[in-house]
C-alpha cells in the first residue's frame, strides 16, 4: 500500500509542478523573492561605484590612511593642509548668525572617507566613513532576513502559493480531476504541500543564496575570503537551511489555510499580526509561532531598528532563542500539527464549485 | 460484494437550498437514467453517489462501498462529470495519462491504457492536442474515455451525449449498451427525453429534489392508473371501432383520427383494454397498427410534474 501512496503522490507533485511553477498567477512571487536580491544588488553597486570614486580620488590627491589617521581636534587648517596636502573636496560657510566660519575638507585614503569640519581654523569634527565591512553588512544582512526576507517576501510567497494549491483548484472548477481517482485526501494533501514546498524552497532559497552572492560583490576580496574560511559557509548554509524551514513552515499554515477559508488573505493578515507582534509577546506565546523558531536557528541576531520608537523597545520581550535541535523540532512539531488538521480538512472538502 | 447502488433516505440541502430530499433508491445493473429538469437534483444524486459531496443525512452505498472511501470506489467507479473545466495546459492524452498515473500505475501501463481508451473514443488524432482547444464534442468525449479508462464497474455520466454528433452519440449509446451487456451500472443524467427513452433500461424521474418515479419506463407508467394511458389505432371504420369500445367498457375517451382512418383512445387499464381489443378485432375490422402514444418519459414527465416539463 506504502508503494502505491508513494506513486500516487509523485503523479499529484507532476501534475503540480507545472502549476506551481510555471503559472502566470505565481508571477508575482517570483518578484517577491527577487525585490531583496535587487535591494543588495543595488547596495553592492553603489559600493562599488563608491570604491572607485575614492580610488580615483586618492590617485589625484594622495595620502595615506596613516597621515589621515594622524590628524586630530585642535589642529588648524594651514596645520592639516601641510600634513595631508591639499583635499579632494573644500568649501566653506560663513555663520554670520554665530559669527563664525566653518570649512570643510574631504580626503580619501582610497578606502574611507575622511570629513574634517573647522570652526574659525580649528579641526572641530572628524568623521570617517569607512567602506562597509563584512562584519557589518552581516549585520544589517541578518536584520533584513529575519525582517523583511522572511516576514514579507518568504512569507507572502507562501501565501500565494500553498493557499492556491486547493484554493485556486477551486476557482479553476478543477479540483474534481483528483476527487475521481482513488487517491486518499491525506495522499493529494501531502502531494500538493510537497509540491509547493518544493517550488518555495527552489525559488526563495535561489533568492537567499542570490542575496548573499550579490552582497559579497562589494566586498574587499581577502577580507571575504577569511570570512568564507571563517564563520563563511556555516552562515550560508544556515541562512539556506531557515529559508526552507520557513517555506515549510509557512507552507503549512497556508496550505491549511486554502483548505479552511474561502478567502485566505484574512488569515494570512491575521498571522502577519500575530508573527509581527512576536518580538512583544511572552514567553510562552511566543513559541506558538514559526518566526520565533526561524530566528532561533538565524545565525546571526538581528538587532531591532535603532530608529524603533523607545516605546516601543520597552514593550520587546526578550525570550531566550531556542535551541537548534528545539528550534527544528518544535517548528516540525508545528506543521505536522498543522498538517493533520488540514488532512482532516481535505477528507470532509466537498465540490461545490457555484458556491466558492 | 452487493451489486448495486443504495440510496437510503438520504438528504442534501445546501444551505438553506434542497439538493435532493428523502431519496431512497436501488439502482441494479443496467442503463439507469436520471431525468430531470435543471434543478431537480440530477447531478446532486450523481455527486452524492461519487463524493463529491457529502449528504446532509442518510446513507449510499455503491457496491457496498461507501462514497467517503475513495481510495476503494472510484477502482470501480468511473465518473464524466458536468464541469467543462480541465487542469492548465494538459493534452488529451496527458489529461488520460496523468489520471491513470494517479491510480498509482506505472509510467508503460499507463501510457497503453491511455493509446486504448483514446481510440475506443476516436480521439486518436487530436490525442496530443491541448485540451483547452477541443471543441465541445471532443471534450465530452476526454471526459468519457477519463471515466472509463480504468475499466470500471460503475460508470456514472453527467450529461454524457451534449454537444455529440449523431454518428459520435450513435457509438457512445453503443458502448453504454455494451456495458450494460457486461452486467455493469451505466447511470446517466439527462435533459433531452428521447435519449434516454431509447436506451434506458429504468429510469429514475426527479423533480425539485424527489424521486417522483423510478422502475422501466413502461413499469412506471403502469403504475401511474390516474393518468389514462393513449393508445393509438390505425384502422378502418373508426367510427364503428370508437363504438365498440365504448360498449366494452375500460375507454375513458376516444378521439377520431382527422383523417379517419383511426383513432386515439384512452384507458386506465392497458391490459383489459388489449384483450378487449383483441376481441372487437375479431369481429372484422381492418386493424393496421395499435401502439401506445404516451409510453415514454416525455408523457410520464408531463402527467407527474405538469408544468415542469424538461427540455426537449
Amino acid at each position: 500500500m506504502m508503494s502505491v501512496w508513494l506513486a500516487q503522490v509523485a503523479a499529484v507533485i507532476r501534475l503540480e509542478m507545472k502549476k506551481t511553477f510555471l503559472s502566470k498567477r505565481g508571477l508575482w512571487v517570483y518578484l517577491l523573492a527577487l525585490a531583496p536580491v535587487a535591494i543588495w544588488g543595488l547596495h553592492s553597486a553603489i559600493e562599488m561605484q563608491g570604491a572607485e570614486e575614492r580610488r580615483v580620488l586618492n590617485a589625484a590627491h594622495p595620502v595615506s590612511t596613516e597621515v589621515l589617521e594622524s590628524i586630530q581636534r585642535g589642529m588648524s587648517l594651514e596645520e592639516v593642509e601641510e600634513k595631508a596636502g591639499a583635499p579632494h573636496t573644500k568649501f566653506n560657510v560663513n555663520q554670520r548668525g554665530r559669527g563664525r566660519r566653518m570649512d570643510v575638507n574631504q580626503y580619501t585614503d582610497g578606502r574611507d572617507l575622511f570629513t574634517f569640519t573647522f570652526f574659525n581654523g580649528n579641526l572641530a569634527q572628524v568623521q570617517r566613513r569607512t567602506r562597509d565591512t563584512v562584519a557589518e553588512d552581516n549585520l544589517i544582512f541578518a536584520g533584513v532576513f529575519q525582517f523583511f526576507f522572511l516576514r514579507l517576501a518568504v512569507f507572502f510567497g507562501c501565501v500565494g502559493v500553498f493557499t492556491n494549491l486547493f484554493r485556486g483548484e477551486l476557482l479553476d472548477k478543477s479540483l474534481h480531476y483528483y476527487l475521481l481517482a482513488p487517491l486518499r485526501r491525506e495522499v493529494l494533501m501531502l502531494g500538493k504541500y510537497i509540491a509547493g514546498l518544493t517550488a518555495t524552497t527552489v525559488i526563495f532559497t535561489t533568492s537567499a543564496a542570490l542575496q548573499m552572492w550579490v552582497l559579497s560583490l562589494h566586498f574587499d576580496k581577502a577580507e571575504y575570503a577569511s570570512y568564507m574560511d571563517g564563520p563563511g559557509w556555516g552562515n550560508t548554509f544556515a541562512y539556506l537551511g531557515v529559508t526552507v524551514a520557513a517555506c515549510l513552515g509557512y507552507g503549512s499554515v497556508f496550505l491549511a489555510a486554502g483548505l479552511l477559508f474561502k478567502n485566505p488573505i484574512l488569515p494570512a493578515a491575521l498571522v502577519e499580526a500575530w508573527e509581527s507582534a512576536n518580538l512583544f509577546l511572552p514567553a510562552v506565546l511566543k513559541k506558538i509561532s514559526i518566526i520565533f523558531y526561524l530566528q532561533s536557528l538565524c545565525p546571526v541576531v538581528a538587532t531591532p531598528d535603532a530608529d524603533m520608537p523607545k516605546i516601543l523597545k520597552l514593550l520587546i520581550n526578550a525570550a531566550e532563542p531556542a535551541s537548534a535541535p528545539v528550534a527544528i523540532l518544535g517548528l516540525l512539531a508545528v506543521t505536522a500539527g498543522v498538517l493533520v488538521i488540514a488532512g482532516r480538512q481535505a477528507r470532509r472538502l466537498e465540490i461545490n464549485y457555484s458556491t466558492d | 460484494m452487493p451489486d448495486e447502488v443504495l440510496f437510503e433516505n438520504v438528504s442534501r440541502f445546501y444551505g438553506d437550498v434542497l439538493g435532493v430530499n428523502r431519496v431512497t433508491l436501488s439502482i441494479p445493473p443496467g442503463i439507469t437514467s436520471l431525468v430531470g429538469p435543471n434543478g431537480s437534483g440530477k447531478t446532486t444524486l450523481m455527486n452524492l453517489m461519487t463524493g463529491l459531496v457529502r449528504p446532509t443525512r442518510g446513507e449510499i452505498l455503491v457496491l457496498g462501498i461507501s462514497p467517503q472511501d475513495p481510495e476503494r470506489l472510484f477502482k470501480l467507479v468511473g465518473y464524466s462529470t458536468q464541469f467543462d473545466s480541465y487542469p492548465r495546459g494538459l493534452t488529451g492524452f496527458q489529461f488520460i495519462h496523468s489520471y491513470l498515473r494517479l491510480f498509482g500505475m506505472s509510467d508503460s501501463d499507463a501510457s497503453s491504457a491511455t493509446a486504448r481508451v483514446i481510440e475506443r473514443v476516436n480521439l486518436g488524432d487530436a490525442a496530443h492536442r491541448k485540451v483547452a482547444g477541443y471543441s465541445k464534442g471532443m471534450r465530452q468525449r476526454i471526459k468519457l474515455a477519463q471515466a472509463i479508462a480504468h475499466n470500471p464497474r460503475v460508470l456514472v455520466l453527467d450529461e454524457p451525449l451534449n454537444g455529440l454528433d449523431p454518428l459520435v452519440r450513435a457509438e457512445t449509446i453503443a458502448l453504454f449498451r455494451e456495458y450494460a451487456a457486461e452486467g455493469r451500472h451505466v447511470i446517466v443524467s439527462s435533459h433531452i427525453l428521447h435519449e434516454v427513452d431509447t436506451i434506458s433500461d429504468q429510469v429514475i424521474l426527479l423533480a425539485n429534489g424527489y424521486v417522483v418515479a423510478e422502475g422501466q419506463i413502461k413499469g412506471v407508467r403502469d403504475e401511474m392508473r390516474e393518468h389514462p394511458m393513449q393508445v393509438l389505432i390505425r384502422c378502418s371504420r373508426s367510427q364503428e371501432m370508437a363504438a365498440r369500445l365504448f360498449e366494452q367498457g375500460h375507454l375513458v375517451e376516444a378521439k377520431l383520427h382527422s383523417d379517419g382512418g383511426g383513432l386515439l383512445v384512452k384507458t386506465r387499464d392497458a391490459d383489459k383494454f388489449y384483450r378487449m381489443l383483441n376481441r372487437v378485432a375479431l369481429d372484422g375490422f381492418d386493424i393496421e397498427s395499435v401502439a401506445p402514444a404516451d409510453d415514454n418519459v416525455n408523457s410520464l414527465y408531463e402527467y407527474l410534474i405538469g408544468g415542469e416539463e424538461p427540455t426537449r
